[in-house]
């Protein structure tokens, strides 16, 4: 019988697992219908959780928009291993000549694209709901923050979610171990589009915000390379 | 492969104790023994899925843990579970493994062994759909795919139909001359007498006998077995 | 003396007397450090009495950070080591810098009420740090209760080090947040004191950081002897 074995490629790998993973959410539609779903839900609660009759929560849109994206995405990061852990496929992944850290760049890009398509409503959303003032104007600088605030979320949130998905009550352990690293990005994120809505432009302000935010993705990034290996390492 | 005092401790309760197992090319090993004897975690520290805590072992000449990922490109398991996402094809569970495993000419090898698996027909069906024993199929396919050199199956005959078990023993027939070697955990002792060459009994943790078959028949294999853990 | 050589070698790895020795230096410290703080120490002549919190607010805040390095270390040792002594070690500087995180809220809050007159002041940013990383390190003890085995020690270990490196990042997060929204830096008792005050903050620096060691011993202690007694207790279960 033929051997066809080469050492693998990692690129073929993480192109094959994305597509995997993007096949099946094309088939089933639950992580991102939820996600989108979700996150329409909570701005909703937001309303009429500042218990006010105002229309304009102008003031509050950077807050509004990144508490909902944070929760969203531990919805969306708690769904990242359900596949593998529901239907028992993990052993398999894991027998195969795969580095670690593949398996986690692949599930964060695919965090990445749920986040960006929960953004693209949400970010509309926030505008019609809460703003009353010019806001599609900077609407292209708070896309740019959300797709380096979703690289940090993604980040993260796979090295969280793989812990998570050893523990027992994993559904509850997420959001606690999730959450508070999360506390830099949702500031971040909500001080930058605060910087550019509503109030006076604060260039140097939303700059100050985007370069913080890229050193948090570029930390988070070497801890997942030190530490990845060890979360699989049975 | 090559356990020498291999062992792993779940909490403070040894599983595997200092266990010494070599096996050669070309060589099937059955490994017997009633449940919680550490068959199965010893089949997965040869799968390099989990760690040894004492010892040391070799698979396909590489150290673990150390040479785990060369190891894994020749090791092939086959566990309970089938492995394949339920919401893909066969197919498409064959793609996923090919890309990781870096099978080359990977759509007429995942033809090939889909035909012989006997899933060519269903190849494009959700495994959801699928009976037991064809998902079963799917996984004997799934473990052949890259060509591995060792075998590493976990009650193979518990779940695979008549058609998946005929497969498989002819394919672990073949092995003796192509130079692949296999180890079997089973709980179907008089299986052992056709598919292996050495019989392995673990009880507690330990190996208590390790033998050649022999020659003997299901019957005798299993009064055998059953002397041993007596 | 130890009789046997094997006692005297089991007494080694428990490592009481080092408990012993850093408990001595943490009291001398700790009971120096509290006398010139609250009365050699000069008054501050802005903030008057309470401003002498000052010196145990600071110092054990320093220490925390100090705490959680040695975990995020001990981590880093216990991932390529394996060995449990590593565990213990990160573990237990967990669990102190978490007490130590804690006392800073509680004494930050005292100091706030006294300057500010309310509790808690989400624009100082020593407060708002602190209660993120007293969040992130209490997570830790979430996870580890909730994975067994190899995984709990690893899965630990893993967590001391992501925490590590969350703490500058909620630091600086805050930090940065809090010069766009208030363009004053808040230097809790600012950087230039005179001598006679800078002297007494170096000992309490000195006194916590010896309490931290002489805890971290201590608890050690009871651990490997824990470990130890479990141990003989298997070895004479199965003989």
């Amino acid at each position: 019988m033929s051997t066809a074995v080469n050492r693998p490629r990692w690129t073929r790998q993480l192109a094959g697992l994305i597509r995997k993973d993007l096949r099946l959410e094309l088939r089933t539609k639950e992580t991102v219908v939820a996600m989108v779903l979700f996150a329409i839900v909570t701005l909703t609660i937001m309303q009429f959780g500042f218990g006010t009759r105002d229309d304009d929560l102008t003031r509050f849109t950077g807050g509004l928009m990144w508490v909902t994206l944070a929760f969203t995405a531990v919805l969306g990061v708690g769904r990242s291993y359900v596949a593998e852990r529901e239907q028992r496929v993990l052993d398999g992944i894991l027998v195969s000549p795969v580095p670690r850290i593949v398996l986690l760049a692949a599930k964060a890009i695919a965090i990445v694209i749920y986040m960006t398509i929960t953004e693209l409503v949400v970010i509309p959303v926030v505008g019609i709901f809460f703003v009353k003032g010019p806001y599609w104007d900077s609407i292209g600088w708070i896309a740019l923050v959300a797709l380096i605030a979703n690289v940090c979320i993604a980040l993260s949130g796979t090295l969280f979610s793989g812990l998570a998905l050893f523990t027992r009550a994993r559904d509850l352990i997420l959001p606690v171990l999730f959450l508070p690293a999360l506390v830099p990005v949702i500031i971040a994120g909500a001080g930058a589009t605060h910087a550019v809505v509503g109030g006076p432009h604060d260039m140097s302000e939303y700059r100050g915000y985007c370069l913080f935010l890229v050193g948090y993705a570029i930390l988070f990034l070497l801890v997942c390379i030190a530490t990845y290996d060890a979360v699989f390492d049975d | 492969m090559s356990a020498s005092g291999v062992g792993h401790i779940y909490g403070e309760r040894p599983a595997v104790a200092d266990v010494h197992l070599d096996v050669a090319a070309g060589e099937r090993v059955a490994i017997a023994g009633p449940n919680g004897a550490g068959k199965s975690t010893l089949l997965r520290m040869m799968a390099t899925l989990l760690r040894t805590g004492t010892g040391t072992l070799t698979v396909l000449g590489e150290e673990l843990p150390g040479g785990a990922r060369r190891a894994r490109c020749g090791i092939g398991y086959l566990a309970h579970d089938p492995l394949a996402y339920l919401d893909l094809s066969p197919r498409q569970n064959l793609q996923v493994y090919a890309d990781l495993f870096g099978v080359q000419d990977a759509d007429r090898r995942i033809d090939d062994l889909l035909d012989r698996v006997d899933l060519i027909a269903r190849a494009d069906d959700l495994v959801r759909v699928l009976s037991r024993g064809m998902a079963q199929r799917l996984a004997l396919a799934r473990m052949l795919l890259h060509g591995p050199r060792l075998l590493l199956l976990d009650e193979p005959h518990a779940s695979l139909d008549a058609a998946g078990a005929a497969l498989l023993d002819a394919e672990l027939a073949a092995m003796r001359t192509d130079g692949r070697a296999a180890v079997i955990v089973t709980h179907e002792v008089e299986r052992i007498a056709s598919v292996a060459d050495r019989l392995v009994v673990m009880r507690r943790g330990r190996i208590v006998v390790d033998e050649p078959v022999a020659g003997r028949g299901p019957a005798q294999v299993r009064a055998r077995y059953e002397e041993c853990i007596a | 003396m130890p009789s046997s050589t094997t006692d005297h070698a089991s007494r080694r790895v428990i490592g009481a007397r080092a408990a012993l020795i850093w408990g001595v230096i943490a009291t001398v410290l700790v009971t120096v450090a509290s006398v010139g703080v609250f009365l050699v120490a000069p008054e501050d002549a802005d903030q008057g009495a309470i401003q002498r919190i000052f010196y145990f607010h600071v110092a054990i805040a320093l220490v925390s950070l100090v705490a959680f390095a040695v975990a995020c270390v001990a981590g880093i040792l216990f991932l390529r080591t394996r060995k449990l002594r590593w565990d213990d070690v990160s573990v237990t500087a967990v669990r102190i810098g978490i007490l130590f995180s804690v006392l800073v809220i509680i004494t930050g809050s005292i100091w706030a009420k006294a300057s500010w007159g309310t509790w808690w002041v989400w624009a100082d940013p020593r407060l708002v740090t602190y209660l993120i990383v007293v969040l992130i390190y209490a997570a830790y003890f979430v996870l580890r209760s909730s994975v067994d085995d190899d995984r709990r020690l690893r899965f630990s270990a893993i967590y001391a080090i992501v925490g590590f490196v969350s703490v500058p990042l909620s630091f600086y997060s805050v930090r940065v947040a809090q010069s766009f929204v208030h363009p004053v830096v808040f230097t809790s008792g600012g950087a230039n004191m005179p001598n006679s005050m800078l002297i007494w903050f170096l000992i309490s620096l000195a006194a916590m950081l010896a309490l931290f060691i002489a805890l971290l011993e201590v608890e050690l202690v009871g651990r490997r002897t824990e470990r130890a007694l479990r141990a003989l207790t298997l070895r004479l279960e199965s003989s």
